[in-house]
């Protein structure tokens, strides 16, 4: 059985009190919320912090707020189960509640948080090993090692962004509020990733995620889709996420889109060829395959996850493809 | 009112529930060390100098120098070592035993072995080393197949497979009496006991197992413990102290068994009309880097191999070879489900190339009563091929499908399978179990060695007894076997626990009656005191095999099956998604139909696992998806719905008429759902049957 190493653990009640412990703590702390990924990860000894905040008793970070109208508020600290169960955000922002509800199983679903899943470690199947296999291997530049198994002259890692929410959060606009003892600032979610495989985040380590903005929808101004790609129904990580939000002028035809795809890169990877295929038309079969090849050709995924490299790249065009098919389908 | 038949609780079930039920990594010993594997990492050389770098106080260290008895793994041959002396065969071999009080310090120890890589080989087609073969003829088939109508011939390949039982292996040595008693998740306790006896170098009773609550085993339990149960004992043997060695998920998939990988030709002869004429048929397994059980699972599949079928000229031709990867070794089905796939997958292929329907062609061809299968064995009243066939047929409304789903993205697709219950040829003789009665303050407790590893074995025992008593179910106890006082019924594996355990517990049960009379067990015991029957298996009448010439009645009964599989093909991505199942499996008599019912679903599920999703990734020896996120099995929503039909044609060799129900179910639905997506217009002829894979059999057909 994998153990914990041991850690001092802390639950603060108060914002305040989280971000000013965790910098006493600095720099090996980390805050945890629902810990489905954070804990795996230590048991692996990916991840070793020697503090560890609990976020889940601050009030603050589990409310849910607004409305689509004016746009939602969703505490960080709000479960995928509560998110996807949402009645307003089920009806108003079904790609977000479809992307929380795909996560994994109702077990984890029920632990694990939007914020946490929004800030998801990158995976490779090189990294997320235990100890001793990493050992064996002598580990890789994300953790304790000097190079790169998937492309061993590379200077960075290519681990891969596997959350299901964060190409939702990218395609919708969304924004987020993070704060520190330095500061509170609110910023789109696509600025809060890189595309590197070890810093993977915009952020600084001190900076709590306090909550995620939707933004307002009215009736068809805009509609958006997440479809993911995985070997079984249950459990596993994206292999392939795609998540767009096409916008709709008047007449009904497409005034601006955006198509993410998750899963193919460190970070998520928007492909604004593949809007711009889109831009101006009603979404007819040849604008679709348009922007369907637009995202295949620069789709570059790593031989890190589960499926065969050419196979997932070739997913890449029928799952764009699709997902803008069920953007057209909910807009009749 | 009878046990037999209906759905009684479980023996096991409130402590299983309410989690009171202990499994071995719950036990605690004072003083008890913890132990840790050292492995190699390459799959062949010699070590050439390991070098221990940490401070040695507080551990107990162990190498191949520190076998008290022979440094073998006492199964079929003697060649594999308990730990490696200079040779290394395959990655994750043991070398050197850790045993420590503290867990941490114990995983910080730190070993550099050096070695001498010598040039592995991994293709079992081009292996020289030879680990068991044999042949089963029936007729001429060289001259068959010259006069045939129609030849058809096809190579069929199927992968590894893990087990993936809940509980990893794991166990607890604990000196005493001037021994060691070995307590473990297991299946065979008497396997272990011998493996012991000849490791440790220990008499008979200086050495006793006892099974603790098992999480699960499907063969992979079978002939590992033995290896796990001497490291453990040798360290606590040495360090006079408990010993827990308890494999992690990762260690168990990296150094375990796995079911064999196979490669398969068939070339058939037929008439025009669709009869089989002749069966020439090569099988290949790779057995890895050991002898383990290879023998025997190449002998269940070579005599599965010709699927339940008559045909006068039939020739096997059956190897295993070694290879340089951890030894394969049993696994639910035991050869069977490899053969039974590429000979259903062959039939099907047939069916297109005479333009036949695939069910009528397994109709005219299907065993009846009185025909001989393909070791000249007469099968009885009790075949039900053809009728398992037909009711699947209909249930599943295959012939109405078969056209409505014709060029929609659906396919259906069958399989018609069997399965010999209980060891192969002259195995039970040669075993000669026991199974003892003995009478309590309750009623009577049963004493065998069988393990209850989830199948529920205590349960269905208990009903058998109960009923050929004549007492309530209640009234008879049941618990874990401990080798110090149950009689060696031997292993529970090869669906052998009902039909031939039971049919020694029946026995008894009768013995017992005659000497206690109209008497209540319980009123006979406080009259008396204890009264033990015990009873030895007797060889069915009639029933002749010969091992050299692999001639005669392979086994006392089989049981039949036949499942429809149903699946949905994505046309851009291929994926499969299998939309219902029908199982129509006849196993003699159900003691336990909500039980059989399980077996027959779980083993659905693990064979739909293993026809579409479950690949073991091997790179340079070693397997690389070895975690369970990675190596993926089918959840509940990756199953589809199942209609389960359970026949009984009883059979005359097993108690109330049951056969085997254990293994069957996994032989089906690989082929089933293959010959779905061949429905579907894609030629695979290899599984998993990834997306992948069949994409790449798309562009060849297209
Ligand atoms: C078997 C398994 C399957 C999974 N499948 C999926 C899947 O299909 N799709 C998917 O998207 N994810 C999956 N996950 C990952 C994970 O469960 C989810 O992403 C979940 O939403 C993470 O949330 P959490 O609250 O548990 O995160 P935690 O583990 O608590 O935290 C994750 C990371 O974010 C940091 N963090 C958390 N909250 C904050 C905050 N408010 N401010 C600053 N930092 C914070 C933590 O320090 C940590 O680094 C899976 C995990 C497992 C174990
Ligand atoms: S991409 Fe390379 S560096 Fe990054 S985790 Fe994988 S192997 Fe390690």
């Amino acid at each position: 059985m994998l153990r914990l190493p041991r850690f001092t653990y802390h639950e603060p009640t108060t914002v305040g009190e989280a971000v000013r412990l965790f910098t006493e703590a600095m720099p090996d702390v980390a805050y945890v919320a629902g810990g489905t990924d954070l804990y795996p990860n230590m048991k692996r000894r990916q991840q070793t912090p020697a503090t560890v905040i609990a976020l889940h008793r601050i009030p603050e970070l589990r409310a849910i707020a607004g409305t689509p109208e004016s746009g939602m508020t969703i505490g960080a600290c709000v479960t995928l189960t509560e998110l996807a169960a949402h009645e307003a955000v089920r009806l108003r922002y079904p790609a977000v509640s479809h992307a929380a509800h795909v996560v994994s199983t109702p077990i984890l679903r029920n632990m694990g948080t939007i914020g946490g899943n929004l800030l998801l470690d990158t995976r490779c199947n090189y990294y997320d090993q235990n100890y001793e296999w990493r050992k064996a291997i002598n580990f890789c530049m994300k953790r304790d090692g000097e190079i790169c198994w998937v492309a061993p002259s590379s200077p960075r890692c290519w681990a891969v962004q596997s959350s299901d929410g964060v190409p939702v959060a990218v395609a919708l606009g969304a924004d987020v509020t993070v704060t520190s003892v330095r500061g509170t600032r609110r910023l789109p979610a696509a600025g809060l990733y890189r595309n590197d495989g070890i810093q993977y985040l915009e952020k600084g380590p001190d900076e709590l995620l306090v909550a995620y903005h939707l933004p307002p929808v009215r009736d068809g101004d805009w509609r958006a889709t997440y479809r993911k790609l995985r070997r079984r129904d249950a459990f596993d990580f994206p292999v392939l996420g795609v998540a767009a939000r096409v916008d709709f002028a008047r007449d009904g035809s497409v005034s601006a889109a955006r198509i993410v795809l998750g899963a193919v890169a460190s970070y998520p990877q928007e492909i604004s060829a593949a809007a711009d295929a889109i831009i101006g038309t009603r979404l007819d079969e040849g604008a679709i395959g348009a922007a369907a090849d637009a995202a295949y050709r620069p789709a570059k995924p790593m031989d890190n996850t589960d499926f065969t490299l050419a196979w997932r790249k070739e997913m890449v065009r029928v799952h764009v493809q699709r997902a803008l098919q069920d953007i057209r389908a909910q807009n009749t | 009112m009878p046990a037999v038949g209906t759905n009684v609780p479980r023996k096991d079930s409130t402590e299983k529930v309410t989690g009171t039920a202990r499994y071995v990594d719950d036990l605690v010993f004072p003083g008890m060390l913890h132990a840790r594997t050292i492995r190699s990492t390459i799959p062949r050389g010699r070590i050439r100098d390991v070098r221990l770098s940490f401070d040695r106080a507080g551990f107990t260290i162990i190498d191949h120098r520190d076998v008290t008895g022979r440094n073998v793994v006492a199964l079929i041959e003697d060649d594999q070592p308990l730990l490696a002396e200079r040779e290394i065969r395959h990655v994750a071999e043991p070398i050197l035993l850790l045993a420590h009080e503290d867990l941490d310090t114990l995983r910080r120890a730190r070993v550099d072995i050096d070695y001498e890589p010598l040039e592995p080989l991994f293709d079992p087609t081009r292996s020289t080393q030879l680990l068991k073969d044999l042949r089963i003829v029936k007729g001429d088939v060289e001259q068959a197949l010259a006069g045939a109508e129609v030849v058809v011939e096809g190579e069929y390949r199927t992968g590894h497979q893990e087990q993936l039982y809940i509980e990893p292996n794991g166990v607890i040595a604990v000196p005493e009496n001037g021994g060691v008693t070995v307590h473990g998740s297991l299946q065979c306790p008497f396997y272990v006991h011998k493996a012991l006896r000849i490791a440790l170098g220990l008499p008979d009773d200086r050495i006793r197992v006892v099974q603790t609550e098992t999480g699960g085993g499907f063969g992979g339990k079978e002939e590992y413990p033995s290896v796990i149960a001497a490291h453990a004992a040798l360290l606590a043997l040495k360090a006079k102290r408990p010993v827990k060695l308890i494999y992690d998920r990762l260690e168990d998939m990296l150094a375990t068994t796995k079911r064999h990988p196979s490669i398969v030709r068939h070339r058939t002869g037929v008439t025009r009309d669709g009869r089989l004429v002749a069966m020439d048929i090569e099988v290949l397994m790779d057995g890895g880097a050991y002898v383990t059980l290879s023998p025997v699972v190449l002998s269940r599949g070579a005599i599965h191999a010709a699927g339940p079928y008559r045909c006068d000229h039939v020739r096997i031709e059956a190897r295993a070879v070694g290879t340089n990867t951890p030894p394969n070794g049993a696994f639910r089905g035991f050869g069977a489900p490899q053969t039974q796939f590429a000979v259903e997958v062959q039939m099907e292929r047939i069916a297109e190339a005479l333009s036949m329907d695939p069910a009528r062609l397994r109709e005219l061809n299907a065993l009846r009563p009185g025909d001989t299968t393909a070791t000249g064995q007469r099968v009885e009243a009790d075949c039900s091929a053809l009728q398992v066939l037909q009711q699947a047929v209909e249930r599943s409304d295959f012939h109405g499908k078969r056209e409505r789903y014709a060029g929609t993205n659906r396919g259906i697709g069958l399989s018609l399978f069997f399965h010999g219950a209980g060891f192969t040829g002259s195995g039970e003789v040669k075993l000669a179990s026991r199974a003892a009665l003995c009478t309590t303050e309750r009623g009577v407790r049963i004493l065998v060695g069988s393990a209850e590893i989830g199948q529920g074995t205590r349960t269905m025992h208990a009903q058998i007894v109960a009923d050929s008593l004549g007492i309530p179910y209640e009234d008879v106890e049941t618990g874990l076997p401990d080798t110090s006082n149950v009689p060696d019924s031997g292993p529970t594996v090869a669906s052998r626990t009902c039909m031939v355990v039971g049919g020694i517990l029946q026995r008894c049960a009768s013995d017992l009656r005659e000497r206690i009379g109209d008497m209540h067990p319980r009123e006979h015991f406080t009259k008396h005191g204890a009264t033990v029957v015990t009873k030895e298996y007797e060889p069915p009448h009639g029933i002749a095999w010969d091992d050299d010439t692999y001639r005669g009645d392979a086994y006392a009964t089989y049981a039949w099956a036949c499942d429809v599989a149903e699946v949905e093909m994505d046309p851009d991505t291929y994926e499969i998604r299998p939309i219902h199942f029908t199982a129509v499996q006849d196993i003699g008599k159900a003691i336990h139909p909500v039980l059989v019912a399980g077996q027959i679903e779980g083993g659905t599920a693990q064979g739909i696992g293993y026809a579409l999703i479950e690949e073991v990734v091997m790179r340079e020896g070693a397997m690389a998806n070895a975690q369970m996120t990675n190596y993926l099995v089918p959840t509940t929503l990756d199953t589809p719905t199942m209609d389960v039909v359970i026949v009984e044609t009883p059979s005359h060799h097993g108690p109330f008429g049951a056969k085997g129900v254990g293994e069957m179910p996994i032989d089906g639905p690989a082929p089933a759902i293959v010959n779905a997506i061949r429905h579907l217009g894609l030629d695979i002829r290899q599984i998993p049957a990834t997306p992948e894979r069949i994409a790449e059999a798309a562009c060849v057909s297209a």
